[in-house]
């Protein structure tokens, strides 16, 4: 076990590290996966892709599992629905279980009831409206923590949600090629939008983040530049951004893209992803103990 | 009423009494600390300052990890205590997450021991039987509510009587703990704070600490 060494505790900026050392891994895996659950499933839901909505369900899964190895008492997580009124992770469990009962609901009648098509339709967008809350509300608990400058900012949410729209969208793309889908060339136009608007804010959140407090200065300066460069040049920027983006520019010009170039964007695109949500959480630090004067 | 603290720093010599006190009276597993004395230094030779600083939970009167608790398990009394009921914790750490004080551990290690290997000595023996602290929930200092609430249901004074006081006010050997009400215009650690000019840490924070420090 690392000694916090008093003095570096009261004059210098402290990593958090509940949230991303040990089990701390699994809260931000299950944050990644919300975030790419809710966002394949809006794709799948817009594109009627049945396998994309069983997919995101799937997905949803993992994140509980991901929830559960986080927690060091799992069997008491039902008391994690008491507190909606303050809590962001009391209605992030929530919205999980809600997004999950709504996505079976609408796959059962989808599968089994396809003529049933008003039903369809109320559960379809009522399981979208909680798979959008299960793909933000990672981002609004971790802006919610004001002790974290870095964190503590608006543009969050957005970042997260997006992260996982574009990573949910990229998943839908690779069910679609291996179906043979007519519909890849509209999925690949959202796709772009979608990656130019994540890569706008990823840009707008570190630019702001260098204004805001010296913490979240100091957070940006290990970020790209510190300990945490390789993370952040390597897994959000190189396989977030610019990979998909590439790939996504070859695509424009070349029509008829290969499987492989395009299933090589989603496995950056999911890489990036997970990154995004490590180095975010792993910039956290707290500001020191005493005043800097 | 809101309990509260002031901490002279002048006073404080850095015996580290208090953070016995507290592990004592608490029966505190290894590696958790409740109150903790930080010493440093600031400043180049030949002008510096040697620093102490004593800290624990800040019993905010608008506690953030109250807040953001998912379970209630973390609460504030009437009289402001932030305790967590440890059969409610999951262990999702959030509260720690967003205690800007760092105020919280979490304790892990159920079999941890002082004597690896030996025998458990008579006051861990003791103190698992009397306070039996639950592993893999978070834990913190409840500013000895046990003794507040004993102490007042006898009629005695937290702050003024030692036996309703808390143990790391009463063992400081330099007096430089203040322990009172808050909410009491003329208490004695509302009469200290306003003479000498305490001041919370961090109130940019707006938690409201309820833990002055005195420069």
């Amino acid at each position: 076990m690392i000694q916090r060494k008093p003095y570096d505790f009261m004059v210098k900026y402290q990593q958090q590290k509940d949230w991303v050392d040990g089990r701390g891994n699994f809260i931000a895996f299950a944050f990644f996966l919300g975030g790419i659950a809710g966002g394949l499933f809006l794709a799948a839901a817009y594109f009627d892709n049945l396998l994309g909505m069983f997919i995101a369900f799937l997905l949803t899964g993992l994140m509980g599992a991901s929830y559960m190895l986080h927690l060091t008492h799992p069997m008491r997580f039902w008391r994690m629905v008491l507190k909606p009124g303050t809590s962001w992770i009391s209605r992030g469990f929530t919205f999980i279980m809600l997004f999950g009962f709504f996505t079976a609901i609408t796959m059962i009648l989808m599968q089994w009831a396809p003529d049933a098509t008003a039903a369809i339709t109320t559960f379809k967008v009522l399981a979208g409206i909680f798979a959008f809350a299960q793909s933000i509300y990672t981002g609004f608990a971790v802006s919610y923590v004001s002790a974290i400058k870095v964190w503590n900012s608006a543009i969050v949410p957005i970042l997260f949600v997006t992260c996982g729209l574009s990573g949910g969208l990229a998943i839908l793309l690779a069910i679609m090629v291996g179906q043979g889908s007519a519909q890849i060339a509209t999925l690949e136009n959202i796709i772009r939008v979608v990656l130019i608007a994540f890569a706008i804010i990823v840009a707008v959140y570190i630019w702001n983040a260098t204004y805001s407090s010296t913490a979240a200065r100091d957070a940006v300066v290990r970020l790209i530049g510190g300990v945490l460069a390789p993370l952040f040049w390597i897994g959000v920027f190189l396989f977030g951004i610019a990979i998909p983006v590439v790939i996504s520019v070859i695509t424009y010009w070349v029509h008829d893209a290969s499987s492989a170039l395009l299933i090589t964007a989603v496995v950056s695109e999911i890489i990036g992803g997970l990154a995004l949500r490590f180095a975010v959480l792993k910039a956290g630090v707290y500001e020191p103990l005493l005043p800097s004067d | 009423m809101r309990w509260g603290m002031a901490i002279e720093q002048k006073r404080c010599v850095g015996c580290y009494e208090c953070v016995l006190a507290c592990k004592a009276e608490h029966f505190l597993p290894p590696d958790i600390f409740w109150n903790r004395v930080l010493i440093g230094e600031s400043g180049k030779y030949p002008n510096v300052t040697k620093l102490i600083y004593n800290v624990r939970c800040n019993h905010c009167a608008d506690p953030a990890c109250v807040k953001v608790c998912p379970t209630g398990a973390t609460q504030q009394r009437e009289d402001g205590i932030v305790w967590v009921d440890e059969d409610k914790c999951v262990g999702c750490r959030y509260c720690m997450v967003a205690c800007p004080y760092q105020a919280r551990q979490m304790y892990e290690d159920g079999d941890a021991q002082y004597f690896p290997g030996q025998e458990l000595t008579e006051h861990e023996k003791i103190g698992k039987e009397l306070y039996p602290h639950k592993p893999g929930v978070v834990t913190k200092c409840v500013f000895c509510m046990e003794r507040i609430d004993a102490g007042l249901a006898a009629g005695l004074t937290p702050g003024v009587d030692r036996a309703a006081t808390p143990a790391c006010v009463i063992s400081c050997p330099t007096k430089a703990i203040h322990f009172g009400d808050l909410d009491e215009p003329n208490s004695d650690i509302n009469r200290v704070i306003k003479e000498k000019h305490g001041h919370p840490f961090h109130p940019e924070f707006d938690t409201k600490p309820s833990i002055y420090y005195i420069d």
